[in-house]
């Protein structure tokens, strides 16, 4: 492990902690534009985060271990998987981090404990919400994985970071297949982060909610901590979408100036990006539940014959 | 000298079982407790010992034993055979450890002296198998395999589901056995031997030679529970005793595995097509499986479809193994053979260690519907640990060891853009889809056991009143949990010290760096946020306290993937109404229905037994017991020999 990797590590870990509420709080603004409403500060969700901090944290009498120690290892596996994916600066990687598959699992590991959490009161919304999440990230799963295996076949490499070197490299998407990909990375951005047409953010205490209905026996820091998780989980994927489809600006190398330039860069496709998922989520309705199979099985449809293309081609 | 201690490893399994032979007249702990002893002292010596062959690499070949003139018992145990038997060594010992405490619980009185020495017997006859040199001996050990697990499986014979779980377990088994002896029977023709070695297969015996592989194929397929053979796991792994299930799923199925590794490796050289027909095989098994586990409410019964899953996941590396080494790719066929063999020794510990927690589970609360458990967690909380460990390596979640070996399985799958034949590329692709929802419902799987049955408030008095098991119960899952993660989180060191340095990350790295990440936030947290907690009732929706009965239960939580997956399940909906007017407006009566169809029970199994009634019902018209017939028969017989060699000649 190089110095440059240990640079890299605290200069992502803290540029993804800092930025990801900044983006919560812009898709909740964008919508609220879009439904003529003022909306809340961009900076309401760093105001959330500092107010659950002084909370207390109640646990109900029914849990178990399991709700204690989920927000730790959310937040753990969150924050691992952040530093596989460049936000501002990539370097050469190190010890197998970068790697998709893995990068996938950790994620997959929050979620699993998520899931158990859910369960963990024996409130009937806490199971719901995990049913539909292990439900529907199981549908999601073959498409999430196939598009992750183009990626692998089109820059020929399983890691993010020789991927992101290549395309920073050649400054804008390569190929017309990195663009078809990228609207399946857009999907499984939405699946992922809970939005509209398959989850609402929004709603608590609906029979639509998912995401929101596992964490709600989660209060004062515990909840601090799954919403960060959450947000991170959104960058990240956000990123992973950026540094693929427009890589430029990304610093190769390290330097004060590079990294900052690169800062603002991303923090600007960002936002950019935030106000295209508003939009897309304002222009949409909530699917019912049994209706999201077909939409998955068309994305897992139109990944694969990118492969398929990309294999005859 | 290693072949002396191989010997005194047999030897002490075999005086495990005798031991047990005085007992069954008498209820004595003690020649149960001492029987099990010998059964994990053995079992440990032989891990030790094959660990030690599998480190130096050098094949031992312990001395043969002639059973009866022309034919003798020989056993050679190289690299291949040492990592079975280090698999099967070290199950068993953590399995004796526990069923140490477990059969002082079971009912039966003189019975379970019996039980313990099949035991020993048992995992005897599984070690010889493996270290078998020729097919004979191999085919003696394979029967008493199956004869000694038929006894075990048959503990509780009184009971009536029991019965039937054996006989179909019996009749599963000896059609193993049976396509097992056809193969050989085919392999001896084509090769002219029964030593295990490689065949030369020439144009003439090539027919000869595939016609063994498929006969072997279906027989280790039946005994390793691959779809459509798999109907006899979820029979007789609730039926049997926990530990039985445990050592069955855990080790059983690995040696049928085993068996096939070392035909494909040693004797043939395979083609293309066998490792599609493995591969898709492996593949259709992982994903039917776990779409079955899912479904199923029975605890055992669930962790019996799970383990088909798994048996597909190594299946599909073998089946990756014979695709890329038919095509030159040597290096990712090393990947996908490590990845099966790695996968066996992980599912086998992570296996047997839920197996054994649900053993212990099911003993405190007396039932295996997983809808009557819940709450489990704050009563038992060891065993909720330990069982909480196997559903996290199971649903392959890194670091733990499951999330180790499907790694290699990914990673051989995304290199697999190396193959030059378009059509074998998109075949891939697509089990490769297959694979990674087989895994995603598999973690789902898991979530839903393990929330059902330690999480929440318990939904019947037995759970209640559950309480933790005894030291032995825990001492065995214990090991294997640590065992779990231990070959998880060094994985990468393991197969480097094996000389096997492969492109996969380092999860020791990423371990320390999950520490590192939960530890930093601990301390910023620490010194920023409120450390105030208090236990109090949380929002229930304005009610006061809510009952456990309206908890999600397992059913609740698989609905939405069996209603996506309904057409697999081939669920059958039927509702009848009757109305009081002609309109139908308004309603009298009417009855629904959901009932699960069983599919391979419905149209593959029943059609052949019927098939095989009818058979043995019109051969059975020739014995009329009458002494005129049968001297008809005989010069009936005796007519068409003196044609056939008048023909012949």
């Amino acid at each position: 492990m190089t110095t440059d990797f240990l640079i890299y590590g605290i200069i992502n870990t803290i540029c993804v902690v800092l930025v990801s509420p900044l983006f919560v709080s812009l898709i909740k603004k964008v919508k609220a534009w879009t439904q003529g409403r003022q909306g809340p500060s961009v900076f309401q969700t760093y105001y959330t985060l500092a107010k659950l901090l002084k909370k207390e944290v109640i646990y109900s009498p029914n849990t178990s271990w399991i709700i204690r120690i989920t927000p730790w290892i959310c937040i753990a596996a969150i924050l691992v998987a952040s530093l596989f994916v460049p936000l501002v600066f990539v370097t050469d990687p190190s010890g197998g981090i970068g790697n998709i598959i893995l990068f996938l699992y950790l994620l997959v590991l929050a979620r699993f404990f998520m899931a158990v959490c859910g369960l963990d009161a024996g409130s009937a919304f806490g199971g719901m919400g995990s049913s539909r999440e292990m439900s529907i990230s199981a549908v999601i799963e073959p498409t999430t994985i196939i598009v992750f295996a183009a990626l692998a076949f089109v820059f020929k490499s399983l890691n993010i970071f020789d991927m992101v070197s290549v395309a920073a490299a050649a400054g804008t998407a390569m190929t017309p297949t990195l663009i078809l990909l990228g609207i399946s990375l857009f999907i499984i951005l939405i699946v992922e982060t809970s939005r509209i047409p398959v989850d609402n953010p929004e709603t608590h205490l609906e029979l639509t909610m998912i995401h929101e209905g596992m964490i709600l026996e989660m209060s004062g820091k515990n909840l601090a901590l799954m919403e960060l998780s959450a947000a991170i989980k959104q960058t990240l994927l956000m990123a992973l979408l950026i540094d693929i489809i427009v890589p430029w600006g990304l610093a190769t190398t390290l330097s004060f100036a590079s990294v900052a330039v690169a800062l603002c860069l991303f923090a600007a496709k960002g936002a950019l990006l935030s106000l295209v998922i508003g939009l897309f989520e304002s222009s949409m309705a909530k699917m019912r539940f049994f209706r999201l199979p077909s939409l998955f099985m068309m994305a897992f449809f139109f990944s694969t014959l990118v492969i398929i293309i990309e294999v005859f081609a | 000298m290693i072949g002396l201690l191989f010997y005194a490893v047999v030897a002490l399994f075999l005086a495990g079982t005798v031991i047990c032979l005085p007992g069954t007249t008498r209820d004595t702990r003690i020649i149960r407790t001492l029987s099990l002893a010998c059964t994990a002292g053995a079992s440990l010596l032989l891990a030790v010992l094959s660990l030690f062959i599998l480190v130096t690499g050098v094949p031992v070949t312990p001395a043969a034993w002639q059973l009866f003139p022309g034919f003798s018992v020989e056993f050679f145990i190289d690299r291949l055979a040492a990592f079975f038997l280090f698999l099967i060594g070290s199950v068993s010992a953590c399995v004796a450890v526990y069923t140490m405490g477990y059969v002082e619980h079971m009912e039966g009185g003189n019975r379970r002296n019996l039980l313990c020495g099949c035991i020993s017997l048992f995992v005897l006859a599984m070690a010889l198998i493996v270290a078998s040199e020729n097919t004979l001996s191999f085919l003696i050990f394979w029967e008493l395999m199956a004869a000694v697990s038929f006894f075990l499986v048959m503990y509780e014979y009184t009971q009536g589901e029991t019965g039937k779980a054996g006989i179909f377990y019996f009749v599963m088994t000896h059609l193993s056995t049976l396509f097992v002896m056809l193969g050989i029977v085919a392999f001896y023709y084509a090769s002219g031997s029964f030593a295990i070695a490689p065949l030369h297969a020439t144009p003439a015996s090539l027919p000869l030679v595939t016609a063994a592989f498929l006969a072997l194929f279906t027989g280790f397929s039946i005994k390793a529970g691959i779809i459509p053979f798999h109907k006899w796991l979820p029979y007789a792994h609730p039926a049997s005793p926990s530990p039985v299930s445990a050592l069955m799923s855990g080790v059983m199925l690995k040696v049928a595995v085993y068996g096939l590794i070392r035909f494909i490796i040693t004797v043939f050289s395979p083609d293309l097509w066998w490792g599609v027909l493995i591969l898709i095989a492996g593949i259709s098994s992982a994903v039917l499986g776990v779409i079955y586990a899912l479904k199923e409410h029975d605890i055992k019964g669930m962790l019996a479809y799970s383990s088909i899953e798994n048996i597909g996941i190594v299946f599909v590396g073998i089946g990756l193994f014979v695709i890329f080494s038919c095509t030159g790719l040597m290096a990712l066929a090393t990947i996908s053979l490590l990845a099966a063999l790695f996968h066996s020794l992980n599912h086998a510990l992570f296996k047997s260690l839920l197996f054994l927690t649900a053993g212990s589970v099911v003993h405190a609360t007396q039932t295996r519907d997983i809808e009557r458990m819940g709450g489990i967690g704050r009563k038992m909380p060891y065993t909720s640990v330990f069982f909480f460990t196997g559903a996290i390596a199971i649903a392959a979640l890194p670091p733990l060891n499951g999330f180790a070996s499907e790694l290699l399985v990914y990673t051989a799958f995304f290199q697999s853009v190396a193959l030059v034949d378009p059509l074998l590329k998109i075949l891939l692709f697509l089990c490769l889809a297959l694979f990674a929802l087989t895994s995603a419902l598999s973690a789902a799987c898991f979530v839903k056991a393990f929330g059902s049955v330690f999480l929440a408030q318990p939904r019947s008095p037995e759970s209640e009143n559950a309480r933790e098991v005894s030291f032995p119960m825990l001492a065995g899952p214990a090991i294997l949990a640590a065992a779990c993660i231990i070959l998880g989180v060094f994985s990468y060191q393991i197969l480097a010290a094996f000389g096997y340095v492969l492109p996969i990350p380092d999860l020791l790295l990423v371990s320390v760096l999950l520490l590192l990440m939960a530890a930093l936030t601990y301390i910023i947290l620490y010194f920023t946020a409120s450390r105030e907690v208090r236990i109090s009732e949380t929002w229930g929706c304005g009610a006061k306290s809510l009952p456990s009965s309206t908890e999600y239960t397992g059913h609740g939580f698989s609905e939405p993937i069996v209603t996506i997956f309904s057409s697999i399940y081939r669920t059958k909906k039927t509702c009848t109404k009757t109305y009081y007017d002609q309109h139908d407006c308004i309603f009298a009566e009417g009855t629904a229905e959901i009932r699960l169809l069983k599919v391979f029970e419905e149209y593959l199994y029943l059609p052949v037994a019927r098939g095989t009634t009818r058979l043995a019902g019109m051969i059975s018209r020739m014995q009329n017991g009458c002494l005129d017939t049968y001297l008809l028969y005989v010069f009936i017989a005796v007519i068409a020999v003196i044609f056939f060699l008048g023909w012949s000649a």
